[in-house]
């Protein structure tokens, strides 16, 4: 290959023809029966005290009482968090065993940053449609409020050897090796181990090699407040959400801000690079707590349930980039996740009908949007023709997302994938086919998870 | 190697001890006026069947960024060479004061992995001795071969300035070079550096030098500030290159303006393909992201 990019075809583009299963039988559908989620609230707000486990349960145990699920074994439920204490090894099998689920029903974790959510829904849409599983509860959860804070590496370390000294000499010598700093805790934070800069200020990097505006960024971040806003008054969101600790809505939107009101807003992001900063608060995700659930299933199992079945899991496809020496942005990746999954299933971005691209900053959002428009992109970056095309950007975000919403890392692939299955079902259909919706959701460690559902 | 045969000392110098009779030799030299002449030693020296410790090497492997592997890091390798190659600064009969000389630039040449378990027949000597507008220079070289074995699999070059001194029939000062304008590009990634950074790569290096210790040791030394390692820098940049470099290759670095800890340093890491995508190497630069003052550069190349 002469370009060095990432091609839109490849090895992997295969038929999608059905193939046989361990069964025997043939790739089956999974459909999304629907989900639930607690409001997302901003740190140090109304969940300040909640665990995540709390809210993972609290999500749960709202969607069990929506579909009616109490004492059900489901097929398998797979959830995560991003931010996790090392106690919650078994999180979302504990949360099972604290909701009223059967207790027979078997969980387990995943964590892949911010693509957590959408991940979970993919994995077990695969297990429904191979016929290992007949229904599936896909979720996340996150709390920046209630983060694990460790000791820091001397104090740990001392720690440890005293746990493994054997007499009291030895311990004693062990002991002697702390230090006052050692005391000092290490707390989380969201720089990138091998770049030390901050998401932040990786997306202000890519924000100013696509020569993003301010006033784009705000436009974006307005039009998402607005949306949401909208939605929550037209009710969309009655069978999507369970009030939690006081919230029926999510505390970050602001459904009276102005384009005027995030023009004050002050750069917090890129102030050290020579472009000028463009990212504020306004136009940046905050930090969040919140979660989210997304029910699956096989066409039978919704049908044996009596449930309703909003649309089809269609396909998905994870990408990577190499944001460590600068070759692409941090959150760049499903530029190139979703050429790929387009040409696998031999469509273009004019055959989709709704766009979730996850706000992790408005600059993330028109940054891929650019590049799919960018002819060199395209040409040498993904070994098209052309540019991949333009996104018709009243397809866009249309109930709002994470700049309105919030983004509660692993809890936003939740979130996205139950109000697209419901807009997806509110549309029916297209020009003769079921609507179809993207996914679009990028990562930390230069990830992306994209995919498509249509309407069932 | 030019000139006599190594001459072979039974132990790994104590670095801690080279440290002690340098400053002696200093004081000596100050107090008697007696100099050491204008030559380099007609001789290495070669330390055999050096084993690294693997408790010190993954302490090192962690701080510098490296996944802690059972290959060592060719800035470990500096590190194991470093006595050896001070033993030789410390002669009685090497020309320049060996405290306060300034690491200008490093390369090393890796022909080769070498594992933890290998003893190694480590040789340094001094050579190339010359002008500089600020004093005299001189390159250190050190070797390190499997014992036994005749094939070098590592080869550093460390080049040092011995600032204000300026030996007969060498060269003159002269005034410095006008500066060249430096522009910051955008910053790959950002080190922070605690005011601890000098001491914890003295104890996984060995290189207790007084000026990266704590300000008072470095205040001693005529610094304002304890200064971060030049080896631990390039090593720290060397790391984050990463896999692509394979098991032979060209390691360059060359220091400007010193880290005064603690410090946020910038750099840009980007790595240079072949048309055909392989890769032909990675060049770093660092700076002061607040100065724009640069730090250092260099880069690592196929061999």
């Amino acid at each position: 290959m002469s370009f060095t990019g990432q091609s839109a075809t490849g090895p992997e583009e295969s038929s999608t023809a059905a193939a046989a299963t361990p069964g025997g039988g043939l790739l089956r559908q999974a459909v999304v029966v629907g989900g639930n989620r607690i409001p997302f609230a901003r740190t140090g707000g109304a969940y300040t005290k909640s665990s995540n486990q709390d809210m993972l349960t609290a999500a749960l145990d709202g969607l069990i009482a929506r579909f009616g699920l109490a004492d059900e074994r489901i097929g398998e439920v797979a959830a995560g968090a991003v931010l996790k204490h090392s106690r919650d090894f078994n999180l979302t099998r504990e949360a099972v065993l604290g909701s009223a689920l059967s207790a027979e029903t078997p969980a387990y974790d995943l964590q892949q940053a911010c693509a957590t959510g959408l991940e979970t829904v993919l994995g077990l849409a695969n297990k429904i449609k191979l016929g290992q599983i007949d229904s599936g509860i896909a979720g996340g959860v996150d709390s920046a409020s209630d983060a694990p804070i460790a000791v820091s590496e001397g104090l740990r370390e001392v720690l440890l050897d005293l746990n493994r000294a054997k007499t009291l000499p030895q311990r004693l010598k062990v002991l002697g090796r702390l230090r006052p700093k050692d005391l000092a805790p290490d707390a989380p934070n969201t720089g990138e181990p091998r770049t030390g800069l901050s998401m932040g200020e990786h997306q202000a990097l890519t924000t100013a090699q696509w020569k993003i505006t301010r006033e784009a960024q705000d436009q974006l971040a307005y039009t998402s407040h607005r949306n949401l806003a909208a939605a929550y008054d037209a009710g969309f969101f009655d069978d999507l959400l369970t009030p939690y600790r006081g919230l029926n809505r999510d505390s970050n939107l602001r459904a009276d801000t102005t384009l005027e009101k995030l023009a004050t807003l002050k750069p917090v992001f890129g102030r050290n690079l020579g472009a000028e900063a463009t990212m504020t608060a306004g136009n940046s995700t905050p930090l969040t707590d919140g979660a989210s659930t997304v029910l699956l299933a096989s066409e039978e199992w919704a049908d044996a349930h009596e449930l309703p079945k909003l649309a089809t899991v269609v396909d998905g496809e994870a990408a990577a980039v190499d944001f460590v020496h600068g070759k692409d942005g941090l959150l760049m990746a499903p530029a190139f996740a979703v050429p790929r999954l387009l040409a696998r299933n031999g469509l273009t971005l004019d055959d989709i009908d709704f766009f979730e691209i996850h706000e992790a900053f408005a600059g993330t959002v028109l940054s891929t949007l650019a590049a799919w428009e960018d002819e060199e992109f395209g040409r040498t970056r993904l070994g098209l023709d052309g540019a991949l095309g333009s996104v018709d950007r009243s397809k866009l975000n249309v109930n709002g997302s994470s700049l309105a919403a919030g983004h509660p890392f692993a809890a936003t692939g939740g979130r996205i994938v139950a109000s697209l299955a419901k807009m997806l079902h509110e549309r029916g259909h297209v020009d003769g086919r079921p609507a179809r919706g993207l996914i679009s959701i990028c990562a930390a460690g230069g990830q992306g998870v994209v995919a498509i559902l249509e309407a069932f | 190697m030019t000139g006599a045969q190594p001459v072979i000392l039974g132990d790994m110098p104590s670095l801690s001890k080279l440290y002690v009779n340098a400053a002696a030799t200093a004081a000596r030299r100050r107090v008697l006026g007696t100099d050491a002449g204008i030559s380099l030693p007609p001789c290495g020296h070669e330390v055999r069947g050096v084993l690294a410790e693997v408790g010190n090497l993954t302490a090192f492997q962690h701080l510098v960024g490296e996944t802690a592997s059972d290959v060592l890091p060719a800035g470990f390798i500096h590190a194991l060479a470093f006595p050896v190659a001070m033993s030789v600064m410390n002669r009685d009969d090497f020309p320049l004061p060996l405290l306060g000389m300034v690491h200008l630039k490093n390369t090393v040449e890796q022909h080769g992995t070498i594992l933890f378990t290998e003893a190694l027949d480590i040789t340094s000597w001094a050579e190339n001795l010359r002008g500089h507008r600020a004093g005299t220079q001189v390159d250190i070289v050190a070797q390190v071969r499997r014992t036994g074995e005749s094939e070098v699999l590592w080869k550093g070059t460390s080049t040092y300035l011995a600032k204000g001194v300026f030996l007969p029939g060498i060269d003159k000062p002269s005034a410095p070079p006008a500066p060249t304008t430096f522009s910051a590009p955008d910053p790959t990634a950002l080190w922070q550096l605690g005011v601890d950074t000098g001491r914890a790569y003295a104890a996984v290096s060995g290189d207790f030098n007084p000026i990266h210790l704590s300000v008072l040791s470095a205040r001693a030394l005529g610094m304002r500030r304890s200064i971060a390692h030049g080896m631990y820098l390039a090593s720290r940049a060397l790391a984050d290159v990463g896999a692509v470099k394979g098991d032979s290759f060209r390691w360059d670095v060359a220091f400007e303006g010193p880290v005064f800890l603690p410090a946020r340093v910038a750099l840009d890491i980007s790595s240079v393909d072949s048309l055909s995508g392989a890769w032909r190497h990675s060049d770093y630069t660092a700076w002061n992201p607040r100065s724009g003052r640069r730090h250092f550069s260099g880069s690592v190349s196929a061999l």
